[in-house]
């Protein structure tokens, strides 16, 4: 039913204009990451034609060794991988295996690049979701008590914890975790995940410091992003108006103040997944878990481009996923998306 | 550090000191501090330590002693000389990548504001896609495909830098277009160059140093990150070559964690804390509505 068919009611107007203006603002930003998806195919397509040893290095199969072919042997192989035919019939080929999912193979050791990926995707997505819930929820609530306690000891303790985590490089605050709960108590597993799935009591003692380097080092921006955000919405007028309505502290606080507050954090949600997804890359790293960054790490020590270009658009494509589920919670606390009036 | 001397310029008379903590608060002073510091010891510490961290000088897992302050690692190059010599590449790439980040992002904001529509249009959808884009995978391909110079690694951090910076600035721009001053202005006449230099660049300056120090940070983080992946310049010793090379051998599982993973993350995290109090103190006083909340 759209606002025309019934003029009278004011009801049916809101309604009406809501689905138009969700669809509108939800359609642009499909538009956006169809941008973004298309942007890093591109990129995947062109650097390594553009690396300066061409692109028989990095796609040929054999890495550095074929600088030692012969230069028939050289011919040879650029026409088995399709290198030697027009730029533009490359670009055909290299979307329409992509279509296939077929990523090519890793040099390493020849296994197809989606098989290695899809194995270690979960545990990525486990490790980047629960960083993000906890990042997000515990940044939010530290965030709004320090904005209340502005100018007061414990205020000022948090802010300066909070900018403290903000600034570690997340893969050295893992070593720190690892030397002081892996080594000097010994009461945490140093690295890996253990059996898996396979073992899934086990899996929460290998997952706790991961999970909590992760969250320390991305909640300080959630953190920071609130207490700010709510420091300019309590000294908005409508606080101060219903402060003097008599509007209960707790009621104020939150309803008022903490709701409209949110706006900002959930933009910054938006990027701040990007950069955990990145975080969660050296994190992988330091701790030996066998998620994707652990496989980009592995794929940069043996020069291992077809992996390397798997792993950035697989790690693309979850980014701008988890961008889309940030999208459609966002009328969920702003009710100006659902009425049509979001600037 | 042009943009903290920015910061620093007001009246003469009283002690630099003073001045100082007057201006940004305590937090805000000790973060120039320790930024004025470790620019000098990137100045003149490297000629100092007497090696330059490359070549061994020491036996294998050298512990510290006189002239050896930090010990040797897994072959015996001397770590103190590593830190020292690494608080060039970081504050550079820093510095550089937060200067290219904010006048990139001041052009942009200011030609989204004031420009056409459909600049506005292209120029903001562009920004949405880069901040979209995840940065560290973006950074490891092409790093991995362009190569590991230190002026290549600037300009990738930069090119994925300058997004959320100038919707900042295009906000900051768009406040100071409405306000009744520029109105009369406009009213009689005035072209928007004059406008945006004369009069807007004055709302938007200030906005500038927390965006620099953002950048910075960013910069010094991802660079480290990268290096610890393996992808750092060869050549010369950084911070995070130091904790890559703690992390291959193994060192933060002995005894030499505190002596060699220990202080290169340290000497980071410090630079980028310091960072954050400036830019921290800088925005809290840029923005009138932090002052009346008491």
């Amino acid at each position: 039913m759209t606002a025309t068919d019934s003029p009278g009611s004011a009801r049916d107007l809101v309604t009406g204009r809501s689905w138009r203006a969700t669809g509108g603002y939800l359609a642009g930003r499909c538009v956006e990451y169809g941008v973004v998806l298309a942007l890093a195919l591109v990129i995947n397509f062109v650097l390594p034609r553009a690396l300066p040893g061409g692109p028989l290095q990095t796609l040929g199969g054999g890495g550095e060794s074929v600088g030692l072919l012969s230069p028939e042997d050289q011919k040879r192989v650029l026409a088995e991988y399709g290198l030697d035919r027009s730029t533009s019939e490359q670009f055909l080929t290299y979307l329409s295996n992509l279509a296939r999912l077929d990523l090519g193979n890793s040099f390493a050791d020849g296994q197809p690049v989606v098989d290695v990926i899809s194995r270690a995707l979960p545990w990525t997505l486990l490790l980047v979701g629960s960083s993000i819930l906890l990042g997000f929820g515990i940044g939010v609530l530290l965030g709004a008590f320090g904005a209340l306690r502005r100018q007061r000891g414990k205020g000022n303790i948090l802010l300066g914890t909070a900018l403290l985590f903000d600034s570690m490089p997340a893969f050295w605050l893992g070593m720190l975790l690892i030397a002081f709960f892996g080594v000097f108590l010994g009461v945490l597993p140093t690295f890996g995940v253990g059996d898996g799935f396979d073992d899934p009591a086990a899996l929460p003692r290998h997952l706790l410091l991961p999970v909590l380097t992760l969250t320390l080092t991305g909640l300080g921006q959630f953190f920071l992003y609130t207490r700010y955000s709510m420091l300019s919405v309590l000294s908005s007028d409508h606080i101060e108006h219903g402060r003097a309505r008599g509007i209960p502290r707790r009621r104020l606080t939150i309803r008022h103040a903490l709701r409209p507050a949110l706006l900002p954090v959930h933009t910054l949600l938006m990027i701040e997944i990007g950069f955990l997804v990145g975080g969660a890359v050296v994190v992988e790293t330091v701790f030996a878990y066998p998620g994707l960054g652990r496989v980009t790490f592995e794929a940069i020590r043996a020069k291992d481009f077809p992996l390397m270009q798997g792993t950035f658009l697989v790690l693309t494509v979850t980014v701008v996923a988890m961008n889309a589920v940030a999208d459609a919670t966002y009328a969920l606390i702003d009710p100006r998306v659902r009425t049509g009036t979001a600037p | 550090m042009t943009a903290t001397e920015v910061v620093l310029a007001a009246p003469a008379e009283a002690p630099a000191r003073r001045r100082l903590r007057d201006l940004l608060g305590v937090a805000g002073a000790v973060g120039v501090t320790i930024v004025g510091g470790m620019v000098l010891v990137a100045a003149i510490g490297p000629p100092l330590v007497g090696n330059d961290g490359l070549s061994p000088v020491a036996e294998p897992w050298a512990e510290p002693r006189a002239g050896l302050w930090l010990g040797g690692d897994d072959v015996g190059k001397d770590l103190f000389a590593q830190l020292v010599i690494g608080t060039r590449a970081s504050l550079a790439v820093g510095i550089a990548v937060g200067l290219i980040t904010t006048v990139v992002a001041a052009v942009v904001g200011a030609a989204a504001a004031v420009g056409p529509r459909w600049l506005e249009a292209t120029l903001m959808r562009l920004s949405d896609v880069m901040l979209t884009l995840p940065e560290l995978p973006l950074l490891i391909v092409a790093a991995a495909f362009l190569g590991r110079g230190i002026d290549i690694r600037i300009a990738i951090l930069a090119s994925l830098a300058w997004a959320g910076a100038a919707r900042v600035v295009r906000a900051g721009v768009l406040s100071a277009w409405s306000s009744p001053h520029l109105e009369v202005a406009k009213a009689m006449g005035a072209p928007a160059r004059h406008l945006l230099i004369r009069h807007a660049s004055y709302v938007v300056a200030p906005l500038l140093i927390p965006i620099f120090v953002r950048g910075a940070m960013r910069a010094v983080i991802a660079d480290a990150s990268l290096s610890f992946l393996g992808l750092g310049d060869p050549t010369t010793p950084s911070w995070g070559t130091i904790l890559y090379w703690a992390s291959a051998s193994g060192a933060f599982l002995t005894d030499a964690w505190s002596r060699w993973p220990l202080p290169a993350g340290l000497a980071i995290t410090v630079t980028v804390v310091a960072l954050a109090l400036i830019g921290v103190a800088v925005e809290d006083r840029i923005n009138p509505a932090m002052r009346r909340v008491r």
